[in-house]
């Protein structure tokens, strides 16, 4: 038997019950279907333990299950089972984990949760979205951690940006020096070279842009075949692409005023070499 | 005067240049040492926390990893006994663990239960009072968080109930028990609340009929016969899974996969930066030395000094922003730490970045290599510069 | 009897600029022997800076031979080249080219620590010839720290640290002042005066009119 923990979901009366001439109906997920090698039809050995495989059953259906974050780094394998089943295989008729609670329309979560609350004995009453917010803790991490990287990916890229700025204004000194010499005014040349810089922040933007959307297509493309899922692991939206281009213009366009405003205002015979 | 000595002194020529040019470098060079620290970090910390009190092997119902699921295995009084007969087991201990509940007043908390045979256990550090004693059946473990939830210590009373029963709403198993000490739960999650009975109180106190464990640990004798020793038990047992702490060093490295390769890919990009910024930095710089290279060889200096002089520079910038970048990189490893380890469900002693002796110097020897390597093209242009038509355009 | 410290046979050279062909040197022959103090004097583009390069190795001509001291430098690899450069020759040039970030002992010693002689020896024969050219009192201060007239004279002591068989100096008083070049003019007096051959390229005509013989250029020939 392959080597996959049992987790089972009662489904609510949408498949007709057994009869004592039928087995019980499962379904089986995809991935254990095609480990398996599972159809329709097929006939399978259930057991809440190795040693204890009696159950037999029939897979009634072979189900895509929604994609879940939380669930793709584990190597589990899902089936589900009408409720009194799994209940009779586990040796446990009537009990639960747990009760899902549609609300009439218009019925305020908020009271209907502080009333079953107050009458509880045993269990806990949450409302759905208390429980997403929970568990969508792991991610907020992982989001924090994106934001810290990213943070210091682009305190690194900016002194990258200003110590290559500062160079390649550096080796126009020369010609600077001379256009000084000659009754350029500081403003002229400090415009030239603004212009420059922030035609190379444009064309790196957009440059940068597409090279994001092909790392983006690319991690998608690994990570969904990596884990075998639909999930979408790179999200490039308008408002990131907004951002990233606005910050990298800005700070092209920083490093280039800052690097040309240096030279400006150096004296035209410290450029020239004489100073 | 040496090549360095020569390299430092050329770039304390350019001073804002080459402060920038080493900022940079400490920027990618921390990022480098902080995704060397993550991708060894997790199984190094994961290993530790696992070898903290010497038990090599983790038995788990078939399946599963120690406290992933509810599932239990049967028998486990006979499965520990058997171990302990085996002449390469030191000590093998049963754990159960299990929600339960404490009552304060009127209410009820919830509460973690380890029911635990304190004779072979690695769940716990004792931090006051006294341990439990394999016989006490009237004591009680707790953890910081449980006692302030029960408002109890060291010496109090407190009763632990299982097995509600909504519909007559009492409780159908409880327990008062005595506080023996205070502990630190190895495994236990930031502000978890964790309290430890021997092992047949836990049973009793659960929903579990009796010699039911979640886990059981085993302390082989020699690390060396750990392979030869799992490979046993699994024989014998096919029931349980049988987990050696590379076992789980592996399964907990999947669960992390992500941070892995993040760390391959970002310490990658910071190699790349860091080669782009040394070999820009050099190549302009050789571009605008020409007129000094041409003289230097006029002179008589070799090919072999002048590209030793680049390769100079640049090793001086990479060992300057390499030891920069080093501090700065425990620095920000401790920041992304503490994003990391706020990952609710783990434990609190984990830690993704590991400063290590090793994963220090390879960082630094990486770096190093790097700087190298960006020398090679600006060096390649200061070999390559020609005297006469050089000098020829330095004249005009 | 000893080959002369230089020798050209025939130098021709041609170099293509913006499309066509230079001929900045069209048969050029020039024998220099030891103790000359020879001035290649001519108006600018007549080929003197080039016939200089040529004479030290650091250009290839397009035609005809060079030889230092009998050796043929057509006949030497780059490094050979190199080694002959720093062992046989010293150059001095119109922008003084020393290394800013160098003291003026070490810029001195520089050729030498190249020719690996030894460091005591290296220091001594540094504070020796900055004292030779008047700077026995600058010697810690950096090129950067030093006037056009001193860095000058360091580099005609760097010039001299391998104790070469012949001096080429190209427009040494060019940078200069007028004052601070007839300080220049009396060290090579000196220099020449103590044995040092000297081959000066300059068009300064007090210059050429202190040297022992003077080459006339004009368009890439010698006009003598």
């Amino acid at each position: 038997m392959t080597r996959c923990r049992l987790i089972a979901f009662a489904l609510t009366a949408a498949i007709p019950g057994r009869t004592d001439a039928q087995l019980p109906a499962v379904a089986v997920e995809r991935r254990l279907a095609q480990e398996l090698s599972l159809q329709v039809g097929d006939t399978v050995r259930l057991g809440t333990a190795p040693d204890s495989m009696r159950t037999l059953a029939t897979v009634a259906a072979v189900y895509e299950p929604r994609p879940d974050p939380a669930e793709i780094t584990k190597d589990e394998r899902h089936v589900r089972l009408h409720l009194p089943d799994l209940a009779a295989m586990l040796g446990a008729p009537d009990r639960v984990d747990r009760f899902g609670i549609a609300l009439v329309p218009g019925t305020s979560v908020d009271s209907a949760v502080a009333a079953l609350q107050q009458n509880a004995f045993g269990y806990q009453v949450y409302a759905s979205s208390a429980i997403a917010a929970q568990s969508s803790q792991t991610f907020l991490v992982v989001s924090r951690f994106h934001r810290a990287i990213a943070i210091i990916t682009i305190v690194a890229s900016a002194v990258f940006l200003l110590c290559i700025m500062l160079l390649k204004v550096e080796e126009r000194r020369m010609d600077a020096a001379v256009m000084r010499f000659v009754g350029v005014r500081r403003r002229t040349i400090f415009g030239a070279l603004l212009l420059e810089a922030a035609l190379v922040a444009v064309v790196g933007s957009i440059a940068g842009t597409g090279l994001a959307l092909i790392a983006g297509a690319a991690t998608n493309a690994y990570y969904r075949r990596f884990f075998d899922t639909a999930l979408t692991f790179s999200r490039i939206t308008p408002d990131i692409v907004l951002f990233s281009v606005a910050l990298s213009l800005a700070l092209g366009l920083a490093a280039g005023a800052a690097a040309a405003w240096r030279l400006v205002h150096t004296r035209p015979m410290v450029l020239w070499g004489r100073g | 005067m040496t090549g360095i000595t020569w390299g430092f002194k050329s770039l304390a020529r350019q001073p804002l240049r080459t402060a920038l040019s080493l900022a940079g470098i400490a920027v990618a060079a921390a990022m480098l040492l902080d995704m060397v620290m993550l991708s060894g970090g997790i199984d190094k910390s994961f290993s530790d926390l696992l070898l903290r009190r010497g038990f090599q092997m983790r038995l788990t119902p078939k399946g599963t990893l120690p406290f992933d699921t509810e599932a239990t295995m049967a028998g486990a009084s006979g499965i520990v006994a058997a171990l302990r007969r085996d002449p390469a087991v030191a000590a093998a201990g049963a754990v159960l663990g299990t929600s339960l509940y404490g009552r304060t007043g009127d209410s009820l908390v919830t509460l973690f239960g380890y029911g635990i045979e304190p004779e072979a256990q690695s769940l716990y550090q004792l931090t006051a009072g006294l341990d439990l004693t394999p016989a006490d059946t009237g004591g009680v473990l707790l953890s910081e968080p449980a006692a302030r939830l029960l408002g109890a210590s060291v010496g109090d009373t407190v009763t632990l109930v299982g097995r509600l029963d909504p519909q007559v709403v009492t409780a159908a198993v409880g327990r008062s028990l005595v506080v023996r000490g205070m502990v630190r739960w190895i495994y236990d999650y930031r502000g978890q609340p964790s309290v430890g009975t021997v092992l047949p109180v836990m049973q009793r106190l659960a929903r579990q009929a009796t010699d039911r464990a979640s886990l059981i640990l085993v302390k082989a004798g020699d690390d060396a016969a750990v392979p030869a020793l799992a490979d046993r038990v699994r024989r014998q047992f096919p029931q349980v899974e049988v987990n050696s702490v590379a076992d789980l060093v592996a399964h907990f490295r999947e669960r992390l996969v992500y941070f892995r390769q993040l760390s391959y890919i970002l310490g990658s990009m910071s190699l790349v930066v860091t080669v782009l910024l040394i070999a820009t930095l050099l190549t302009i710089t050789v571009n605008e030395r020409l007129g000094e290279i041409a003289t230097l060889r006029a002179i008589g200096v070799s090919r072999a000094t002048v590209v030793g002089q680049v390769f100079a520079e640049g090793t001086a910038l990479t060992v300057v922003g390499a030891a920069l970048g080093i501090l700065l990189g425990l620095v920000t490893a401790r920041r992304l730490d503490a994003i990391l380890t706020s990952f609710p469900g783990l434990p609190a002693a984990f830690s993704f970045f590991v400063p290590r002796a090793d994963t220090l110097t390879f960082a630094a020897l990486v770096l190093l290599g790097t700087g190298a390597l960006a020398g090679l093209y600006p060096a390649w242009l200061a070999s390559r510069a020609p005297i006469a038509a050089t000098l020829r355009a330095e004249a005009t | 009897m000893t080959a002369p410290p230089l020798l050209a046979l025939e130098l021709r050279k041609d170099y293509p600029m913006n499309g066509e062909t230079v001929h900045a040197l069209r048969g050029v022959s020039l024998r220099v022997d030891r103790g000359d103090y020879v001035a290649i004097a001519g108006p600018s583009g007549s080929g003197k800076s080039t016939l200089l390069q040529l004479l030290g190795g650091i250009d290839t001509p397009s035609a005809g031979t060079v030889e230092i001291l009998g050796t043929r430098l057509d006949t030497l690899s780059d490094g050979e080249l190199t080694r002959l450069r720093l062992t046989r020759l010293g150059f001095i040039f119109q922008r003084f080219h020393l290394l800013p970030v160098l003291t003026a002992r070490e810029n001195v010693e520089l050729p030498m620590a190249e020719a690996g002689v030894r460091r005591g020896e290296r220091h001594a024969r540094a504070r020796e010839l900055l004292d030779y050219v008047g700077l026995g009192h600058r010697t810690g201060h950096r090129a950067t720290q030093l006037s056009g007239g001193e860095m000058q004279r360091v580099a005609i002591a760097r010039a001299l640290a391998n104790r070469p068989a012949v001096l080429l100096a190209d427009e040494p008083t060019g940078e200069l002042d007028a004052a601070t070049g007839q300080g220049i003019l009396a060290l090579f007096q000196r220099l020449n005066a103590d044995g040092t051959t000297l081959v000066v390229v300059t068009h300064d005509d007090r210059l050429a009119a202190e040297a022992g013989r003077v080459v006339h250029m004009l368009d890439g020939v010698i006009r003598d």
